[in-house]
């Protein structure tokens, strides 16, 4: 075969994964675009997008000397600590009825659950802050976190049940057979098979907690969470600081998923889950649907 | 588990008529409807001596930051710790967000706003504000410019203090359209789409009606009208690219317009050379922005004490060379650098001045307010 | 014969969540729908209720133009969202071999930075003055005055760029459990690549495919910040209005009004797909473990 030919051959079989390639890399240009631009010396210390002024390790340096900024980050992370806590054991415990146990109203509850999933933000937020005006209910923290959960705890749900449901109950049956309770046998055969599902759902929650702007936005008051904050600040030029901090959330976050994944090998050579039925689930994260 | 159609459906209905209930039973229980009311006392914000914890509201890039800036100095010399927050983008926006809370006699824990002329009226009308003893703030009133002292909206101040004053025109990006001299040339086709006008109704609707030879001061509603459909027209076949609050700078900046509607004293975050503010031939609109002291607020004591503060010359003097706005404080032309004192940005002549208008609100602000929204959101 | 205590056990299970979910997104959505049916206004002293079902549809009328626009960015959002994301998906279920999750995470990386400052990089790298937007000007692919930013075609490209993963997510999820041998049978038989697709494959993955238009038109018609930050005067969307109904005007009847109608409109499309469909079909595969056993 000659030259053009291999190569035009070759071209056409791999023409996926180089679209999936192409498509990855578009996925990732912000972050990059981000990244990079944290690290570009500007004359106001507020982002430029121009790399004229030179190379600077500052802005990584002096990342958490920004009062308003460290407020903001403080307590987007404090809500989404609590939420995450909150939703996901509200989330695991509904998921754990939903597969395992029969009663009346399941067609309900499914609908319940899946609703808020489909409902644009927007709604949620208003509906939310409808109702808190309506009480004179003071906005702030806890509006933000009862408003967090309640997005959350569907996420949740979804995560949870499809680990469930590829679980092989065999073991513990086993567990069972061998006169441990069902106590022990939660805590020692469910439960660690079932971690990792657990955990990619408190992942979820975390980032969905963290990430919201426009609930948050409606239902706030006048505490400053993480976007609200870049928010205010897109205004009238972000301090390149939010960059940097930025991209390590994102660090910390590929870290975070990384051990995940890893925890999640290990505790599958411990047990036969079966693995193939992992993929089901509409919404996979990391760490159910791909362990191949 | 089967479960028959009926029984299915009968379970619905029951389930949606115990969400009904509930709800009409949460509305029996809960509390009042939207329009509160403070029950009409105005209280007077109270003295004292000056320490304790300090959170003031302001606009953004209203302040000298820093360790050597004008809250590290007050922190020095008063021992108060303050918090400040640079979260005012919008009057409208703030008023909207700290509403409920001010409806409450709360005002999220803090002492100072800073808010225009026109907001710090309605919020004050609203009940939303606490009045000013002016025999607490023996310093603001002794250097306060003349000029001030006495404005239509607060006669006497008193529950208003200029915080700085400022100049609505045209920043141009003078490599790009240099002949841009009045705000009539922002309608210009060559433009389209590169031009920007302030969110704000009260600067851009009446710099547009002093386009058309009217005095907003003057102006009936159906010239605010007028103006605004004109606007309308703009924004619908692109001409105008886009309604901004403090962002328009970024817009100059990054070189997407070459026009925009904006403040005078905004030079410092305009990172464009090119760009220089105009008066528009047919003048500005003169406005300031004031500290008000909201009910609830937690230290009132210290509140004055900062406004005493910063009513000194040398504090004033400080603040204007770095945010190059129009100081209220007498005396300041004095003390500042010579190139600063001759910018007629930051110390206008009554000759520079002589076209433009103060700021005001249409008759029907309600009915007007709505009209420019809706021009707002497309 | 399960004893009281077991019956009990999955209520108390659901119940704080269920009770969670009420209390929070269902009775909220009726006290939105109440105050869409006061009247008054801030500025004339408050609010009462007074069954003014005429808020409906004057909100409607005040804004067809937003809801319009609105479905048409959402729908062409989502239809570029699903022509990226399938191959996509496809390439990473069947292609991607050692590298599956690698390129998973790829594509949900974009979640890790906050959404505002994803959406801002790209006005920056979409602005009048880059080089990639000089590029497409050579190339004659900008609009007419020769600027991305501020245009419809931004917004689209925006929100395309946010809502992909929804796509791409429950398309994968799909397309693993696709059989290949099917598509191999498919073949065995004579049939084209092409036919296989179409015949086999395509309906396969029929409901990830639903399952991803839904997650990725839904909340892109309700959004706000794309139009906000890369769009300009002509770009309103529905979202946009609420959030300055609500926040800037606080008009709140005419807000929960159209907010209430927005909600009712979607619902009216998740319902007629769950007919369809069943619930269990969208939340994944339902076999249950008692159900089976």
């Amino acid at each position: 075969m000659s030259a053009p030919a291999r190569a035009w051959a070759w071209l056409r079989r791999n023409a996926l994964p180089i679209y999936a390639g192409l498509a990855v890399a578009y996925m990732l240009i912000p972050i990059v675009v981000v990244a990079v631009f944290s690290f570009g010396e500007t004359p106001k210390d507020k982002l430029t997008f121009a790399l004229d002024n030179g190379f600077t390790w500052e802005y990584w340096r002096t990342m958490f000397d920004i009062p308003e900024l460290n407020d903001a980050l403080s307590t987007s992370l404090r809500l989404a600590a609590f939420s995450t806590l909150i939703s996901t054991a509200i989330g695991t415990a509904m998921a754990i009825a939903l597969v395992r146990h029969r009663f009346a109203g399941k067609r309900v509850a499914n609908l319940l659950i899946v609703i808020p999933m489909a409902t644009p933000e927007v709604v949620i937020g208003a509906s939310l802050l409808s109702m808190f005006i309506y009480y004179t209910f003071a906005l702030g923290f806890t509006t933000l976190l009862i408003a967090h959960v309640m997005f959350s705890i569907s996420f949740v749900v979804v995560v949870v049940r499809s680990r469930l449901i590829g679980f092989d109950r065999n073991l513990e049956e086993a567990a069972a057979d061998l006169g441990a309770g069902p106590f022990t046998t939660f805590r020692t055969i469910t439960f660690p098979l079932l971690a990792p599902g657990i955990i990619s759902a408190a992942l979820l929650a975390f980032a969905l907690s963290i990430d919201d702007f426009v609930i948050s936005n409606f239902n706030s008051g006048t505490t400053v969470t993480f976007p609200l904050y870049v928010y205010g600040v897109s205004l009238r030029g972000i301090p390149v600081q939010v960059n940097a901090l930025a991209t390590l959330l994102f660090i910390v976050a590929v870290i975070a998923v990384a051990l995940v994944l890893f925890q999640q090998r290990r505790a599958e050579r411990m047990a036969s889950v079966r693995p193939e039925a992992e993929a089901d689930s509409p919404i996979p994260v990391p760490g159910t649907a791909a362990a191949q | 588990m089967e479960e028959s159609r009926r029984g299915r459906a009968w379970g619905r209905v029951t389930a949606a008529l115990a969400v009904l209930a509930l709800a009409l039973g949460l509305t029996a229980c809960g509390g009042g409807g939207g329009g509160g009311d403070n029950g009409g006392d105005v209280t007077t914000a109270e003295a004292g001596p000056v320490k304790g914890d300090l959170t003031i509201s302001n606009w953004p890039g209203y302040i000298d930051p820093g360790k050597d800036g004008t809250v590290a100095e007050f922190e020095d010399e008063t021992g108060v710790s303050v918090k400040y927050i640079e979260d005012v983008n919008d009057n409208n926006d703030f008023n909207g967000k700290l509403e409920p809370q001010l409806e409450q006699g709360e005002s999220g824990g803090r002492s100072i706003f800073v808010v225009t002329d026109w907001m710090a009226k309605q919020m004050y009308d609203q009940g939303f504000l606490q009045e000013i003893n002016p025999d607490d703030l023996p310093t603001v009133f002794e250097n306060m410019v003349p000029g001030l002292k006495d404005p239509s909206f607060d006669p006497g101040r008193k529950f208003s203090i200029p915080w700085q004053s400022g100049m609505t025109g045209i920043w141009v990006d003078k490599s790009k359209a240099p002949e841009i001299k009045s705000v009539n040339d922002l309608f210009d086709p060559k433009y389209k789409g590169k031009v920007t006008m302030l969110e704000e109704m009260r600067d851009s609707v009446a710099l547009v009606m002093k386009g058309e030879g009217v005095d907003p001061d003057e102006a009936s509603d159906e010239d605010w009208e007028k103006a605004i459909d004109k606007i309308d027209a703009a924004a619908d076949s692109g001409q105008i690219r886009s309604f901004t609050g403090n962002n328009y700078t970024e817009d100059l900046t990054a070189g997407n317009i070459v026009a925009a509607i904006g403040w005078s004293g905004d030079a410092s975050i305009i990172e464009n050379e090119n760009a220089e503010w105009i008066m528009p031939a047919e003048g500005c609109v003169l406005w300031s922005d004031n500290m008000v002291i909201p009910v609830g607020a937690p230290n009132t004591a210290a509140a004055l004490g900062w406004m005493e503060f910063v009513y000194e010359p040398e504090v004033a003097t400080d603040l204007t060379e770095y945010i190059t706005y129009i100081s209220p404080v007498e005396g300041v032309k004095e003390l500042v650098s010579p190139e600063l004192a001759k910018d007629p940005l930051v110390f206008p002549t009554p000759e520079f001045q002589k076209e433009c208008s103060t700021q005001v609100s249409p008759d029907d602000v309600a009915g007007i307010s709505e009209a420019w929204a809706d021009v707002l959101t497309g | 014969m399960r004893s009281l205590k077991q019956r009990l056990v999955p209520y108390w299970l659901l119940g704080p969540g269920l009770l969670w979910l009420l209390f929070f997104f269902v009775v909220p959505m009726y006290f939105m729908g109440e105050l869409a049916l006061y009247s008054g206004s801030k500025t004339t002293g408050g609010f009462e209720f007074t069954w003014a079902f005429e808020n409906f549809p004057d909100a409607l009328s005040g804004h067809e133009e937003q809801i319009l626009r609105s479905f048409f960015y959402a729908g062409t959002a989502t239809v570029l969202a699903l022509l990226i994301g399938y191959p996509l998906a496809y390439a990473i279920a069947f292609r991607g071999g050692r590298f599956k999750v690698l390129l998973l995470f790829a594509v949900i990386a974009p979640f890790f930075t906050t959404y505002l400052i994803r959406t801002i990089a790209w006005k920056t790298i979409l602005s009048d003055d880059s080089p990639i937007v000089s590029v497409l000007q050579t190339l004659s692919l900008t609009p007419g005055d020769g600027r991305v930013l501020a245009t419809s075609g931004a917004v689209i490209a925006g929100l395309t760029y946010n809502f992909l993963p929804f796509m791409v997510l429950p398309l994968y999820a799909n397309l693993e459990r696709l059989d290949l041998r099917l598509v191999e049978a498919a073949k065995d038989l004579y049939s084209s690549s092409r036919t296989a697709f179409l015949k086999v494959t395509l309906p396969l993955t029929m409901p990830g495919i639903v399952a991803g238009v839904l997650l990725t038109f839904i909340p892109a018609f309700g959004d706000y910040i794309n139009a906000e930050l890369l769009g300009g005067t002509g770009q309103s969307m529905i979202g946009n209005v609420i959030q300055s109904l609500y926040l800037n005007q606080r008009d709140y009847p005419e807000a929960a009004a159209l907010s209430f109608l927005m909600m009712a409109l979607i619902l009216a499309i998740v319902l007629v797909y769950i007919r369809f469909a069943g619930t269990e079909a969208f939340m994944g595969d339902e076999d249950d473990a008692e159900g089976a056993k």
